[in-house]
């Protein structure tokens, strides 16, 4: 299934060619990905959804780099890139995970994790670093007095925020969000949701979404690549994937959003 | 005397730490009755899940103060000891936990963890334990229990596993379930599964259910009454359509704002400085 064609040409971010991957597990072989194509354009918010076990994360690794891929090939800016990159490559797709506890050192106060990235890609000179670290922080919302502090002061909201400005400390086109806000509290979540849109505003990324809450697709996707067992089930605009969903998957994790108003029940999809 | 199941009255519970005394109940008031499905809802740190421990009984370390009753068939529970909780818990009163694979065992097979629980009803041989386990996993629709009961927990599929430990929850046919955050950790889909399967067998006993989550949709699918929690007091009680549909307290109103609605194509947006919502006062519907 190929993307659909907008009326002006923009340009085509990560392309994704055939890319098939196997795992080994007690000798029987499992196909997480099989013949995955996709074109990811430029500031598009590229949600990736489907049940745990259908291969989205594996997508996203393969995306990062850390695992290699069986066959196919993946284009990132008109550039082919393989698993193994050098830091010019990595520097461009940065990553931010499901939970914001396990992913910050708690042995390195925020200003040394979020220094990290600027000093192996180089960002800015040494004597700049300082001022560099408070100034992802403030694009995140957090005062310069967190730079001292340790992760575990830190709320679920807080830690979700700095592992976003370690990302963002690189200076990537693209971000992968696996499940960013699935660990934290409604009201958090809209607030580090709301953030993320920011950002992307302000500093033109593109986004790959990786979850399983369709409401927050439906929310702030602009396009929904719907995953079963290792291939694409649907793909589509936002709107016209929610209005309009083809397959019985996509109508089934629609129609099991648990919802919380009468006028959204009347909207599902009916099998 | 009262018809009620569970009454917990004036329920005060504070950590003695190490920066000072931390409150983290402040006189909750709850109420259950046979067959009501209840649920708390809250965010992290509100003091939901510590609710559920006192219940039980598992808060015993020295630097724990509680205050208040938790009555429970017209019998304080609060202050029990250790050995009269035994009698209860998995019998009476028993627990789902939020991630299924590690509320089980990983170093045992299933089939004796159902043992264990077997044991708290009467004495069964391994034998009679293992037919009893797997004609309640029979009758949760999974279709090979022999090799379920075979199976050590990390063997299974999360939803499965869900399955196997609600089972074991109410193989003994309780009078109360407390269900801490039960389908957090699983897929939408599985979740309904969950749910249902949760709902299907407390009606067949009539056993009461206090539902723990943050998840405003799980509520509505699931509960009849809402008791709403922020920082340890509850700041809004009533029935499911009274809390959905004419939320009072401002808390309610932000929690439910807050959720991405399916038929919205723009994510609300929050005023950063929230007001104080534990000292704005109760509503009652």
């Amino acid at each position: 299934m190929l993307p659909l064609k907008s009326t002006f040409i923009d340009k085509i971010m990560i392309k994704i060619k055939n890319i098939s991957k196997k795992f080994l597990v007690k000798k029987n072989i499992v196909q997480a990905l099989e013949n995955v194509s996709l074109e990811i354009e430029e500031n598009d918010c590229f949600a990736i959804v489907g049940e745990s076990g259908s291969g989205k994360t594996t997508l996203a690794n393969i995306l990062l780099g850390i695992y290699d891929y069986d066959n196919g090939e993946i284009f990132l800016d008109n550039k082919k890139i393989s698993s193994k990159r050098n830091l010019k490559m990595r520097k461009l797709i940065q990553f931010v995970q499901q939970n914001p506890m396990s992913t910050l050192n708690p042995k390195k106060t925020i200003f040394k994790t979020i220094a990290l990235p600027l000093k192996i890609h180089k960002i800015v000179s040494n004597d700049k670093i300082g001022e560099r670290v408070k100034e992802l922080l403030s694009y995140v919302g957090l005062d310069s007095e967190f730079i001292y502090r340790y992760p575990d002061t830190l709320s679920g909201g807080q830690k979700q925020r700095v592992a976003i400005a370690r990302a963002l400390a690189s200076e990537p086109k693209v971000l992968i969000l696996d499940e960013p806000t699935s660990a934290l509290d409604v009201i958090v979540q809209s607030k580090v949701l709301n953030l993320l849109l920011d950002i992307k505003e302000k500093l033109s990324l593109t986004y790959v979404f990786i979850t399983h809450d369709l409401s927050v697709v439906k929310n702030i996707a602009n396009k929904v690549l719907v995953m079963n067992k290792g291939k694409i089930d649907e793909f589509g605009k936002t709107k016209e994937v929610f209005s309009n969903p083809k397959s019985n998957y996509t109508k089934t994790l629609i129609r099991a959003i648990p919802t919380v108003t009468n006028e959204e029940d009347e909207i599902k999809p009916k099998l | 005397m009262s018809k009620k199941l569970l009454k917990i009255e004036d329920l005060e519970l504070s950590f003695k730490m190490y920066e000072g005394i931390s409150y983290v109940l402040k006189k909750i008031n709850l109420e259950l009755s046979k067959g009501e499905k209840v649920a708390l809802v809250g965010e992290s740190g509100s003091g939901k899940s510590v609710t559920t421990k006192l219940i039980l009984g598992l808060l015993n370390q020295k630097n724990v103060t509680k205050k208040g009753q938790i009555i429970f068939n017209n019998k304080n529970i609060l202050n029990l000891s250790q050995n009269e909780f035994k009698k209860i818990r998995g019998n009476d009163i028993s627990i789902i936990f939020q991630d299924p694979i590690a509320a089980l065992n990983p170093v045992f097979k299933i089939k004796d963890q159902f043992y264990e629980v077997n044991l708290n009803k009467q004495f069964f041989t391994k034998k009679e334990s293992f037919e009893r386990a797997a004609e309640a996993l029979e009758k949760v629709s999974i279709r090979d229990p022999e090799r379920v009961l075979e199976s050590y927990p990390f063997q299974l599929s999360g939803g499965l596993a869900q399955r196997v430990v609600i089972t074991m929850a109410m193989i003994n046919k309780p009078q109360l379930l407390l269900a801490d955050e039960p389908s957090t950790a699983l897929d939408v889909t599985i979740q309904n599964q969950a749910l249902d399967l949760m709902h299907d067998l407390t009606k067949e006993t009539n056993t009461a259910v206090l539902l723990i989550t943050h998840n405003m949709g799980v509520v509505r699918k699931f509960a009849e009454k809402v008791y709403v929690i922020y920082r340890g007091v509850i700041v809004e009680e009533g029935t499911k359509d009274q809390i959905f549909s004419k939320p009072g307290h401002p808390y309610t109103k932000a929690l439910l704002g807050a959720i991405p609605k399916l038929n919205s194509n723009q994510l609300p947006r929050f005023v950063e400085n929230a007001p104080d919502y534990a000292s704005i006062e109760k509503y009652v519907h």
